[in-house]
């Protein structure tokens, strides 16, 4: 192995590491016996685990993160693959315009986001419950869906439409027998994307969960403001733990297909 | 199975006119072939019969019925894309039975008819198989089982061969020919290639930027075509440049610069006196004549039972031979003749369009 290559490895190892290891870091610190996060712990235990999943405080809003994010990804997966195929049938301007307006919430700052859908929700009376969660993690999740599915949508052979027409079949046996089996995996990656998004949400969430509806970060958030106890990497643990979860089923999933 | 008629069919696209007024009559259970080059409307004209386009202008009327607005699904009609477009999660028995079940037919009915076409196009066994599993001419097969098996008004294919070797596309085309001549089932077939056109139709319909040229059976075209266009795309043809000088009763002689005498023959459509024209000569009606014109062998290729031979007039024109591989010579210096009957004279086709 040459000088050149040796340092390129030794490149790829460092960004590895400097993306990683800040996430790992948090789970040592969840088996944690002392009462405050330290690096490494000095006695391991987990107490702390006992703790998030037997006091309710956690454990509903672990529940309610799980919910909302359930139901923002229905909804956006719905909402995003109609969007999705009326971009793909509208003409090339219509088209730039429509992806730009979909793709907005991502570009968008969180917190001017967060600001404008808290005076929306305030005006409606729908701070603090699931509806206003569902809908601020559905604008955030719509483009992972809308952007997915429209790739699989542009790999999609329009003769196979076509083909089905000219066999006798409407609109929506078209959809249902050619269109959707061929885009499942873009749906299916849509769907995680979404759901990782609802998940791990913080911001917008901060602005509109209440006392009767709170999501897992934002209890971490409250947790670490008062007392920076381990039962918050518990927490941190828990969602990387989901997070690639969803993301290695959704491979699975893909792999399976092809 | 039905009549097709296209009445007054034009089609553009924005400011571009794809197709000029058609006015096209299909009988019942007649295989007819468009054959052009490619833009010359033929896949257009196809396309607005199937339903996936609709014309600017015209009327295509299907066993009297007028079809023009009804959407594709509702004109049962089978097409067979050039790419196939078999759905690829389906099995090949799915991909069969799916107008079929589009159709709501009881399952046992649905399996009866999938196995019936499957036997038909010699794809029994492979019922279960996957698309990707299939060879290209097997793909072929299944795309023309899934038309046919709907049992269509009219079987509808876009250059259906375009994507398999030589070997394979020469044996679908019997293969096509067969299945029509066992139930005869009115066709259109789209191809740029003469000899998918000459194997299988009954009737051929050339065509060139947006317009038939000329329609009749293949015997008719290639004997008898309009102008040189027709004349290049069906057969190989000799084609020797002159000034029309007479014109009368169907015939014409044709002055062509170097050759002592007026060539005569056939008189294509729409010769002017004095204008320019073509002489055809079909490479097989060139043969050694004693005493004919002296000419020199500038090539001589082996095709088997027959060689072909480029022939170098003193005139400086120059002229392909097809003959029987006995006929000529080994000698390079020859005289050459041909069968006077033999000659068209026919309009440019570029002063035509």
């Amino acid at each position: 192995m040459n000088l050149g290559r040796i340092s390129l490895n030794a490149f790829v190892a460092l960004t590895a590491a400097f993306l990683v290891l800040p996430i790992l870091a948090i789970v040592p610190a969840a088996f944690s016996a002392q009462s405050f996060i330290r690096l490494p712990p000095d006695a391991w235990s987990v107490r702390w685990w006992g703790t998030f999943f037997n006091d309710d405080s956690w454990r509903v809003t672990l529940l309610a993160s799980l919910r909302v994010a359930a139901i923002t990804t229905v909804v956006s997966v719905v909402v995003g693959t109609a969007a999705a195929l009326g971009i793909a049938r509208s003409g090339p301007r219509m088209r730039a315009l429509l992806t730009g307006l979909f793709l907005g919430p991502v570009v968008t700052p969180a917190i001017v986001l967060a600001v404008a859908l808290y005076s929306m929700a305030r005006a409606t009376g729908l701070v603090g419950t699931t509806v206003a969660l569902v809908i601020a993690h559905t604008t955030l999740a719509l483009p992972f869906v809308v952007l997915n599915v429209g790739v699989s949508l542009d790999s999609l052979d329009r003769r196979l439409l076509l083909a089905a027409a000219g066999l006798g079949a409407d609109d929506f046996r078209i959809f249902r027998s050619v269109t959707l089996p061929l885009i499942a995996p873009g749906v299916a990656g849509g769907a995680v994307f979404a759901f990782v998004t609802s998940f791990d949400e913080v911001v917008l969430s901060i602005f509109l969960a209440g006392p009767t509806v709170k999501t897992l970060p934002v209890r971490i958030w409250e947790e670490i403001r008062l007392a920076y106890t381990p039962v918050v990497a518990v927490g941190a643990t828990v969602m990387i733990v989901l997070a690639l979860g969803a993301a290695s089923a959704s491979r699975l999933l893909q792999r399976k297909r092809s | 199975m039905s009549t097709v008629e296209f009445a007054g069919i034009s089609k553009s696209f924005g400011n571009v006119a794809a197709l000029h007024p058609i006015d096209l009559d299909i009988p019942q259970g007649q295989f007819l072939t468009l054959l052009g080059p490619s833009g010359s409307g033929k896949t257009t004209l196809l396309n607005i019969c199937a339903g996936y386009l609709a014309p600017s202008a015209g009327r295509v009327v299907v066993g009297g019925r007028d079809i023009t607005a009804l959407p594709p699904r509702q004109r049962n009609m089978g097409m067979v894309f050039q790419s196939y477009a078999l759905f690829p999660h389906m099995s090949v028995a799915e991909n069969v039975a799916y107008g079929l079940t589009v159709r709501k037919l009881a399952r046992d009915e649905i399996a009866r008819r999938v196995s019936d076409v499957l036997k038909m196009t010699q794809l029994e066994g492979f019922g279960e198989r996957a698309i990707r599993e299939l060879s290209g001419g097997q793909q072929q097969r299944v795309a023309l089982a899934r038309a046919m098996v709907i049992q269509p008004d009219i079987l509808l294919m876009d250059e259906p061969l375009g994507a398999l070797d030589r070997q394979l596309r020469k044996e679908v085309q019997f293969e096509i020919r067969r299945l029509h001549r066992a139930r005869p089932r009115t066709t259109i077939y789209v191809t740029h290639d003469q000899e998918e056109a000459l194997v299988m139709s009954d009737r051929i319909a050339v065509m060139r930027a947006g317009r038939i040229v000329q329609i009749g059976s293949a015997s008719d075209l290639y004997e008898s075509p309009v102008d040189t266009f027709v004349a290049r795309f069906l057969g190989e043809s000799n084609l020797l440049e002159g000034t029309v000088d007479i014109v009368s009763n169907g015939r014409a002689k044709l002055g062509v610069p170097g050759l002592a005498s007026p060539l005569e023959g056939r008189a294509g459509q729409g010769l002017r006196l004095g204008g320019a024209a073509s002489a055809l000569l079909r490479p097989e009606a060139v043969r050694a004549q004693s005493g004919g014109l002296r000419a020199l062998v500038a090539e001589r290729v082996y095709l088997g039972e027959l060689v072909a031979v480029r022939l170098k007039l003193d005139s400086g024109h120059e002229l392909w031979s097809r003959r029987l591989a006995g006929e000529w010579s080994a000698r390079d210096d020859v005289e050459i003749g041909w069968d006077a009957s033999a000659i068209s004279i026919l309009p440019d086709a570029s002063v035509q369009s």
